[in-house]
């Protein structure tokens, strides 16, 4: 795979993850994930400046990323329903020496109301450990640092 | 030409002298909110500013607020920690610009006017002017242009700033109950931080007092903790009030006989949809962590007026503080705590418990949205309607051994009315 390959991979992976999550594919969303090995964490920027570990959501394991979009599909929270509309942009891949592919982009994600008044959510960025198994490219760690750490209302459904 | 608020501008009816009716205007009047600021945060009460081991070596300062003053706190090369308003005592600038970090001194990048970590006035450029001309007044007294300097005082690492000449006794203002928890989580270990949580919830200030003195809705808002077996109604429990109601410490201890009671639990959440006894997390690590002390408290929760909790949930420790932003809106900032010995498991696991806590938490998501709810709905009611508190029981204001109470919120509001005056 050359260097526009990769960039058209990446890319077409981040649009599928972002579009699972605004349209609340759960189900979806979890199988971009390597079950065999993976992470996933939302951390502040401000942790993550000041070398702190404690992550806002912590999915140490599989079991604990289904478990987060779980508690949201079977209705066990309750979470503000806004409408979230994620925007990915400035994707950059490259391949490691052990083949797995580092990728980094940006995020925003725009929130709208029930009666149509939209407003910034988040600012983040992507750091992300990816692999190519079987012509799938599936995420074994996937970090979300979170510029807009003081968070709006809360934060229910994943970045 | 004052201007902080008048009597005339706020009409707030309190109807009920046991404080079982809330005006709602205390969290949408913006006069009321101008008022807080004088009348509380101002006035004779201790702040919470920061804990000890965020100041830890010399030159080392954070930026925090009290209402809506922000204040700096240092730690001098003598140890001694001091406060301060972030505003040149020249022309106002704000002085420092970042959260947290090392100087050496406190140099305001208009004029370069400097000042001591103390918050005293050090030096003013061109005091003497430029070859004989210019300069200041020969009148002009460095000591009577220091910062706005705080009281500062010290417990159990927590650091406490007043903006009163004449504050109240700190151990007094913390009461007996309250120094007793406090040695519990911070005095018996000592903290370290393992991270900060900022939720800014679109709600006034006290409505987070409310929440936290409120554990009547700990397992009806929260489903996460009744369909994991981390809280049940039934569980034993209660509140402890300080001589002036207005801290609380509320807490719950889970036991086996809990489970029994379980058919109670699914009947009164029969047809809500939100209660699932037989779900079964993917993994359950989080939930099954034990509990550090071994005493048996499965959830306690101390709150110190006006915008102080220290927070044991399940096995996670921390220290909330609330920064009002307005009527509308409120910072909940933590810091999330461990401490020194922690094995490494030990620290994994408070990482794995934190996802119950927090703007993500499992719990404490929800407080967010709860409150935004609450602030939504009051900005379209008619003046003059009030809350009701009625839960637990009207009268008396007083420590209970159950759960399903506002008591304690009524405490609260007990001890607002009588500090703002109306």
């Amino acid at each position: 795979m050359n260097a526009i390959e990769l960039d058209y991979a990446i890319r077409h992976f981040f649009h599928v993850y972002a579009e699972n999550l605004d349209e609340e594919r759960f189900d979806a969303w979890t199988g971009l994930f390597d079950p065999d090995q993976c992470t996933y964490e939302i951390l502040s920027k401000e942790n993550k400046d000041l070398g702190l570990p404690l992550p806002i959501m912590g999915c140490f394991t599989f079991g604990m990323i289904k478990d987060r979009v779980a508690m949201l599909a079977k209705g066990v929270l309750t979470y503000r329903r806004s409408r979230l509309l994620r925007q990915v942009s400035n994707v950059q891949a490259s391949f490691t020496e052990d083949g797995h592919v580092l990728a980094k982009a940006n995020l925003v994600v725009y929130q709208s109301s029930e009666e149509g008044v939209s407003s910034l959510y988040m600012v983040a960025r992507y750091e992300a450990t990816l692999v190519l198994v079987d012509k799938r490219t599936l995420v074994r760690k996937m970090a979300v640092i979170v510029e807009s750490f003081g968070i709006d209302t809360m934060l229910a459904v994943p970045l | 030409m004052s201007k902080v608020p008048t009597q005339s501008q706020i009409n707030l009816d309190w109807p009920r002298q046991d404080f079982s009716r809330v005006p709602y205007e205390v969290f949408t009047d913006p006069h009321v909110y101008a008022l807080e600021n004088e009348r509380i945060f101002q006035a004779d009460v201790w702040n919470y500013l920061a804990h000890e081991v965020e100041l830890a070596s010399a030159g080392d300062f954070v930026t925090t607020w009290i209402g809506s003053a922000h204040v700096v706190v240092t730690r001098d090369k003598d140890q001694s920690i001091s406060a301060f308003e972030n505003s040149c005592a020249h022309r106002g600038a704000q002085l420092v610009t970042q959260v947290r970090g090392n100087m050496l001194k406190v140099a305001c990048p208009y004029h370069l006017w400097t000042y001591s970590l103390k918050g005293d006035l050090m030096g003013v450029p061109m005091a003497q002017g430029i070859n004989g001309k210019g300069g200041m007044p020969s009148s002009f007294d460095k000591a009577q242009h220091g910062l706005r300097k705080l009281q500062v005082k010290v417990h159990a690492g927590l650091i406490f700033g007043s903006f009163s000449s004449n504050p109240p006794d700190l151990h007094e203002f913390l009461g007996p109950h309250s120094l007793s928890q406090i040695d519990r989580l911070l005095v018996q270990r000592q903290p370290k931080v393992l991270g900060y949580l900022r939720q800014r919830i679109p709600g006034n200030w006290k409505l987070y007092n409310e929440n936290v003195r409120d554990p009547y809705h700990g397992s009806l808002l929260h489903q996460f903790q009744v369909s994991f077996g981390l809280q049940q109604p039934t569980m034993k429990g209660g509140i402890k009030l300080d001589a002036d109601l207005k801290n609380t410490w509320n807490h719950s201890i889970l036991s086996e006989s809990d489970k029994e009671q379980q058919k109670w639990v699914e009947k009164a959440f029969e047809g809500t949809g939100k209660y699932n006894p037989n779900m079964k997390m993917a993994d359950p690590a989080l939930t099954q962590v034990p509990l550090d002390l071994g005493d048996g408290y499965k959830t306690t929760i101390l709150s110190i007026f006006p915008t102080l909790v220290i927070a044991q949930v399940d096995n996670t420790y921390a220290i909330r503080h609330l920064r009002p932003k307005g009527p509308d809106l409120v910072e909940l900032h933590i810091t999330y705590l461990g401490f020194e010995g922690d094995t490494p498991k030990q620290t994994y696991e408070k990482l794995l418990t934190a996802n119950f806590i927090g703007p993500s938490g499992y719990i404490s998501l929800e407080d967010g949205e709860a409150l935004r709810l609450v602030q939504e709905g009051i900005k379209s009611r008619a003046p003059g309607t009030h809350e009701v508190l009625e839960m637990g029981g009207v009268g008396a204001i007083e420590d209970t051994d159950y759960l399903s109470q506002e008591i304690s919120i009524r405490g609260f509001w007990s001890h607002y009315h009588k500090i703002m005056g109306f």
